[in-house]
């Protein structure tokens, strides 16, 4: 029992990371209509501006975390720009090979700066919680919380404010929204900005209980897609369900099966989904 | 009317870029070859991608060893020859290593190639003695490529099954019976998890289920370590690069395991002190770390290292071991009196052992080359990291090559 509910902490944690990385992910699908391959590499080059910040600036970690989350906004914001903007009238695959570039360029700059050694971001978090038996780091209950909180934002900034709202609606009918007076072009900007926003505050809340390295985003770019898929493409509320779900899923298949099996979970997850329900678990009601 | 002169001025710049970079190209592919006494030392291994800090620690030492040995003068059959080192991406794939040490013996006339991968090895193993000659400086701890029979490959580190036996018998002594396996996914770490749990079975200890799991992909160790403390073991198998492994032990510590560690050569116990504390480290048995190594050189070593690559950075064997291994060859030409002919400077390397300038023994200096091309220290020693902090060496007998 000690394990299962031991398990179940490292679970959500987990999925408190995935949540984020893969909310940004969906939301640039719904809005954009691409897959940003180079998410993952979003996330690393948050996970290191937190570390410049944190370590070699000297601000406080929740400081490091924000700055590193609004400016990787802005990088967002640029990649839009310069890359996903001038291909917007081009064939879909031009966005993936432009994307797959743009992950290859984020990598190798991260590279050239910090080095290829794996680096460690020491959290000021320390100590442990005793839950019912189980040891769970107080790292691991602020990502939960974070996630909660952040996650509680974001449906707030896209329900209710007006930014937010266009966003939806861009989502929801492109040349509609146009009408009505919606930049598309904005909404564009936003939505990647905010993708890398989120997935910085993931980066930032998973780097102490993990190490930095360039290729740090490799492996969380395939289970964000799985998860997306999962939850339906371009869905929110998929992606926060496909997110906890895979975390929980993973980890305890890798506890009571084998934890060979448990780093597959993604994958089988994902061809069954294409099989069976491949509009993922929640379909959005329009499709292009 | 302007976008379309836009769109053909930026089709310009580009061909233009692609021209320059064409020119370019030719250029650094003529240059090298042409120079009569300039011997290009060739290396293929890691530079980017999830190897890369890997690839660079191979690197720094084969740039650092060039230095000296240029600085020193290496005189062939009578002629000064300067060493060049030039290097290529292979990202870790074996059939872009085997095309990059092709084109390191084709284009640059490269007499030796290094590499720092089994897998990459194996596949240049194909090319090296055939078409092209040239010999392989070989570092990996994977014997298989010296069963492989190459006549043009020269194998550095001690071969990995040499630890399982003492690595045992020492975490047994200081842990207990009971193993957790928590090893890495790649194929080394398997071979390693194999090796270490025929010796632990050997012994009479208990082994739980094998928990391996991949240390490049895993975002969050604490499930997989709760996982493995739940057998309750006396003593846990770990390794992968070091600061993975050096974060799985910090883990189990914070879970409240108190046994002991076995730790794959891969992972250096120095190296994983940089960034976890020491405490979590104890009571474990591991390779030697460099700073540790007696020989008349490593002092120096140490301080160049200190000064090229940080104070900071900790030098690994990776570092140190192709150091010394360039040293030899170098050597071995001047023995063989030619830089271009692979054959008689593999030969040469038994004679030029002894002759090697004691400033480049830094790492276990071998004293023998076997036949099938394997380097030979002739005390290979190990360490056991004690609860008080301090390096213990244990000494270790070493198991043939033959499977």
């Amino acid at each position: 029992m000690t394990l299962f509910i031991q398990q179940l902490f490292n679970g959500l944690a987990l999925g408190g990371v995935y949540c984020l990385a893969a909310i940004g992910l969906t939301l640039v699908f719904g809005v954009l209509r691409i897959p940003n391959l180079a998410h993952g590499a979003l996330y690393m080059l948050g996970a290191y501006i937190t570390y410049f910040f944190l370590t070699t600036v000297g601000v406080p970690y929740i400081a490091a975390i924000g700055i590193a989350a609004i400016m990787l906004f802005v990088v967002g914001v640029g990649l839009e720009r310069l890359v996903f903007h001038p291909l917007r009238n081009s064939p879909h695959t031009h966005h993936m090979i432009a994307a797959v570039g743009a992950m290859f360029f984020f990598q190798a700059l991260a590279q050239a700066i910090w080095g290829a050694d794996f680096r460690r971001m020491d959290t000021p978090i320390t100590g442990e919680l005793r839950i019912l038996g189980a040891e769970i780091s107080a790292q691991r209950i602020v990502i939960i919380v974070t996630a909660v909180i952040v996650l509680a934002l974001l449906a707030w900034f896209i329900k209710r404010s007006i930014h937010g709202q266009t966003i939806e609606a861009i989502e929801q009918d492109r040349v509609g929204a146009s009408l009505v007076g919606i930049n598309p072009s904005m909404v564009a900007m936003l939505t990647l900005g905010l993708s890398a926003l989120l997935a910085t505050i993931a980066a930032g809340l998973v780097a102490p209980i993990n190490l930095l390295s360039p290729t740090m985003g490799d492996a969380l770019n395939l289970k964000v897609f799985a998860i997306i898929i999962l939850g339906g493409l371009g869905s929110l509320p998929g992606a926060i369900v496909g997110g906890f779900a895979l975390a929980i899923a993973e980890t305890m298949t890798a506890t009571y099966i084998s934890s060979a099996v448990g780093e597959t979970v993604a994958f089988v997850v994902l061809v069954a989904v294409l099989a069976i329900k491949p509009n993922g678990l929640f379909t959005k009601a329009v499709q292009r | 009317m302007d976008s379309i002169s836009r769109s053909r001025r930026r089709r310009l710049s580009a061909a233009a870029v692609l021209g320059a970079i064409a020119l370019t190209a030719t250029a650094c592919g003529g240059g090298s070859s042409s120079e009569g006494d300039t011997v290009v030392i060739g290396y293929t291994g890691p530079l980017s991608g999830g190897g890369a800090a890997y690839g660079e620690n191979v690197k720094i030492g084969l740039e650092m060893v060039i230095d000296d040995l240029n600085a020193d003068g290496v005189e062939v059959d009578g002629n000064p020859v300067t060493l060049e080192l030039k290097s290529l991406d292979d990202k870790y794939a074996p059939s872009t290593a085997a095309s990059n040490a092709q084109r390191l013996a084709d284009q640059d006339e490269a007499p030796v190639v290094v590499s720092p991968n089994a897998g990459a090895i194996k596949a240049i193993q194909q090319i090296n003695s055939g078409r092209s000659n040239f010999l392989i400086s070989a570092y990996t701890s994977d014997p298989a490529i010296v069963q492989a029979d190459n006549p043009l490959t020269m194998m550095i580190p001690p071969n990995f099954e040499s630890y399982a036996e003492e690595f045992s018998e020492t975490a047994m002594k200081h842990g207990g019976e009971k193993l957790a396996l928590l090893g890495t996914q790649s194929e080394y770490g398997q071979q390693w998890t194999k090796s270490i749990t025929d010796a632990w079975s050997e012994a009479s200890g208990k082994i739980g289920g094998d928990n391996s799991i991949d240390y490049a992909t895993v975002s969050d160790f604490a499930g997989p370590v709760s996982k493995a403390l739940a057998e309750k073991p006396d003593a846990i198998f770990v390794g992968g690069p070091s600061q993975p492994t050096a974060l799985i032990m910090e883990e189990a510590r914070k879970q409240g395991f108190e046994g002991s560690f076995l730790v794959m050569d891969q992972a250096k116990l120095d190296e994983m002190a940089t960034v976890t504390k020491l405490d979590n480290l104890k009571n474990s048995v591991g390779v030697l770390p460099v700073s540790e190594y007696e020989d008349p050189g490593t002092e120096d070593f140490l301080k160049k290292f200190g000064e090229k690559a940080g104070e900071k950075k900790v030098p690994t064997s990776e570092t140190a071991l192709n150091y010394q291994g360039i040293a030899i060859i170098a050597k071995a030409m001047e023995v063989a009196g030619t830089t271009d002919d692979p054959e008689k400077i593999r030969e040469a390397i038994n004679e030029a052992l002894p002759e090697v300038d004691d400033k480049y023994k830094v790492n276990g200096f071998p004293d023998e080359i076997t036949e099938q091309g394997h380097l030979l220290s002739p005390n290979l020693e190990a360490t056991f990291l004690d609860e008080d902090g301090e390096y213990t060496k244990v000494p270790i007998e070493q198991v043939s090559d033959d499977k």
